[in-house]
């Protein structure tokens, strides 16, 4: 595998891209499954691609119903990071949001037509100059 | 020209809306005090009555399935809910975070992306727990994830888990979480506990009629559990979780045989404790629990902290009172017994009132006496032992014991030096996830009695938007007077300058 630090700097467009997974959030969740279907649905952008969501539920529960793998990498290692206390205390969540950073998606509810971004490691202020 | 300090903004305000800060609000605003309720969550109930209302009013199969999985005791909060919300002179504001509280009464808030301070003339703290931090091999894969967290995506998400779950750790939220989830159709591999049978025997001494309740609902817990086939194991030691890009499988130590299991999702649980940021921040006295190992808020029995400074150096006296599972661990009960009598000192502090009813007092004691018993019962598992040096203590900068150790070994041998030495506890959760693991790592490497204090808080103690700093609303105009530098000899030819004005 590729140092983690330039192959994470590459991309700030997709996060996604550059971890090499599919840059379309995976249909369903290994992890979790739901109780009712989607009432009351919003539409936001993950990425780009469209999600539905109830009105009512956090980003955090809409990004771990569609079964995204991270919602992060991290800025040090490149690892990913999935929502991981859900109640505002571990910053594990952070997202971009309507074009802001670092936001807390177990604390924010969605939106209609809201913008959501996984992050890729460190902010481009952050990355190292290419060699 | 003098310039007065600003007018509060309400008798009270209270940080939190969960059981105690909601019995609290009540009580005061029925006595007539205006109260300002700051809490981060869109509805009120706090983390154990979570999204209630909603769930209440849902009437499809699902949602009543969910009702009965949750149990009376998250019903129970349906009452106190209503009496808040009926409240209509209590300012209630949802999806406020907060960010500096000072001892003199003053609350910096955050509402999406507008700022700035309101100020009481008392301030209650009933911001709750948080599950105790346990680093352990692997605690940051994705499908790593509290107990907290799963019941927090039952209550307001609607999500269950699916695959292969293991519960790992001890206490009554790990086998209510294991009932609830049972009861939903959803059967862990696994509920592996830390605690033993011989902590649960050591503990029946602390037993007290009060507690025999909780120790039965316990038991039916166990064996629910036990009819239904999940496969359960006592003093679980060394869990580590492995995989790639999540949780692939879990291992662990039972009975000296080291055994491993396919995992999805790793659900783990060691007690909770009181969330200490916004008191630490706001320079109160925090006090070593030992058998809980963890830091509580000093306070007198009604709830009033302490500065850290001594009298003489504190401007005005500390308006701060602590109550709820902030102030001490104890559950929903305890907390709305402990907000009743918080809610009568601070009346008896505006109105030089009679203070807090012995029969208010009692309450909180009873629900209190079952904690010994509890506590002994179920001691800190996961987070027992120090992590080995390949182990992540703090998540945010990845930065492992070994690391941390590295560092207090060569000489940053107290908490802040170590800070700034390693950046552990400069992440986005400034420390709440890695604190309590490197001020023991510093016990431990200096063999200090005590455990040493925490990390300096400083505000803000929750991010704020540069945008919503430079349009805080609330400054004290006192703040914006023609300052002086006169002492600066740099600034001899220029005798005064504007500060910041509002
Ligand atoms: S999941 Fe912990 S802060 Fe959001
Ligand atoms: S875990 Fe250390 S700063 Fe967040």
């Amino acid at each position: 595998m590729n140092d983690p630090a330039t192959c994470f700097s590459l991309s700030t467009a997709s996060a996604s891209e550059a971890a090499g997974h599919s840059p379309s959030p995976q249909p369903g969740s290994k992890m979790f499954s739901a109780l009712a279907p989607i009432t009351d649905a919003v539409t936001l952008f993950l990425d780009g691609q469209p999600i539905t969501a109830s009105a009512g539920d956090t980003v955090a529960v809409c990004l771990l119903r569609a079964g995204v793998s991270y919602n992060r990498l991290m800025p040090v290692s490149g690892a990913p990071r999935l929502p991981y206390c859900m109640i505002g205390h571990c910053f594990e969540c952070l997202v971009e949001i309507d074009g802001i950073g670092n936001r807390q998606a177990c604390l924010t509810p969605v939106r209609d037509g809201m913008k959501v971004r996984r992050q890729a490691g460190a902010p481009p202020a952050l990355e190292p100059s290419a060699p | 020209m003098t310039i007065n300090a600003p007018l509060p903004d309400a008798d009270v305000i209270i940080i939190g809306c969960g059981p105690a800060g909601m019995t609290a609000a009540v009580e005061l605003a029925e006595a007539g005090r205006s109260v300002i309720v700051l809490d981060m969550q869109p509805t009120p109930g706090g983390q154990i009555f979570r999204n209630l209302e909603a769930n209440l009013c849902d009437t499809s199969l699902a949602g009543q399935s969910l009702l009965a999985a949750l149990g009376p005791a998250y019903r129970a909060g349906a009452d106190l809910i209503q009496r808040f919300k009926a409240c209509s002179s209590i300012d209630y504001r949802p999806q406020t975070t907060v960010w500096e509280v000072r001892p003199d009464g003053t609350v910096g808030w955050l509402q999406g992306m507008n700022a700035g301070y309101v100020r009481g003339r008392q301030v209650l703290l009933a911001h709750g727990a948080m599950e105790r931090p346990v680093p352990f091999p692997g605690w940051t894969l994705p499908g790593v994830m509290t107990a907290g967290a799963v019941q927090t995506l039952l209550k307001a998400g609607h999500l269950k888990p699916r695959g292969n779950i293991v519960l790992a750790g001890t206490g009554p939220l790990l086998l209510l979480l294991a009932n609830q989830l049972h009861q939903l159709g959803v059967k862990p591999a696994l509920v592996g506990r830390t605690d033993r049978l011989s902590d649960n025997v050591r503990a029946a001494r602390h037993l007290r009629p009060d507690g025999l309740i909780p120790l039965v609902k316990g038991l039916g817990w166990l064996g629910r559990l036990k009819l239904a086939g999940v496969k359960s194991v006592t003093g679980l030691e060394n869990l580590a979780a492995h995989g790639a890009q999540s949780v692939e499988s879990v291992s662990f130590t039972v009975g000296g045989k080291r055994r491993t299991l396919p995992c999805d999702l790793l659900i783990v649980h060691d007690g909770i404790v009181p969330a200490i940021d916004i008191p630490n921040a706001a320079g109160l006295r925090l006090q070593w629990d030992g058998p809980n190992a963890s830091w509580r808020p000093a306070t007198t029995p009604d709830g009033l902290g302490a500065s850290t400074l001594p009298p003489e150096m504190s401007a005005e006296p500390c308006v701060l009172r602590i109550t709820g599972d902030a102030r001490k661990i104890g559950g929903a009960d305890a907390a709305m017994a402990h907000g009743r009598v918080a809610a009568q000192a601070i009346l008896a502090a505006l109105d030089h009132g009679a203070g807090p009813s012995a029969e208010a007092l009692r309450a909180v004691g009873k629900a209190l006496s079952v904690r010994p018993f509890l506590d002994a019962a179920f001691p800190p598992g996961l987070a027992q032992a120090l992590p080995d040096d390949d182990t992540i203590v703090c998540r945010c900068e990845e930065l492992t014991a070994g690391d941390l150790r590295a560092k207090i070994r060569s000489g940053f041998r107290n908490m802040d030096a170590l800070r700034g030495e390693t950046r552990c506890g400069m992440g986005p959760c400034q420390g709440r996830s890695c604190m309590v693991t490197a001020a023991r790592l510093l016990q431990d490497e200096t063999r200090a009695a005590d455990c040493p204090p925490t990390f300096r808080g400083r505000p803000p103690i929750r991010p704020i938007p540069l945008g919503a700093v430079a349009a805080l609303s609330g400054l004290d105009p006192r703040a914006t007077i023609r300052l002086t530098l006169e002492d600066k000899p740099e600034n001899a030819s220029e005798d005064t300058v504007d500060a910041p004005a509002e």
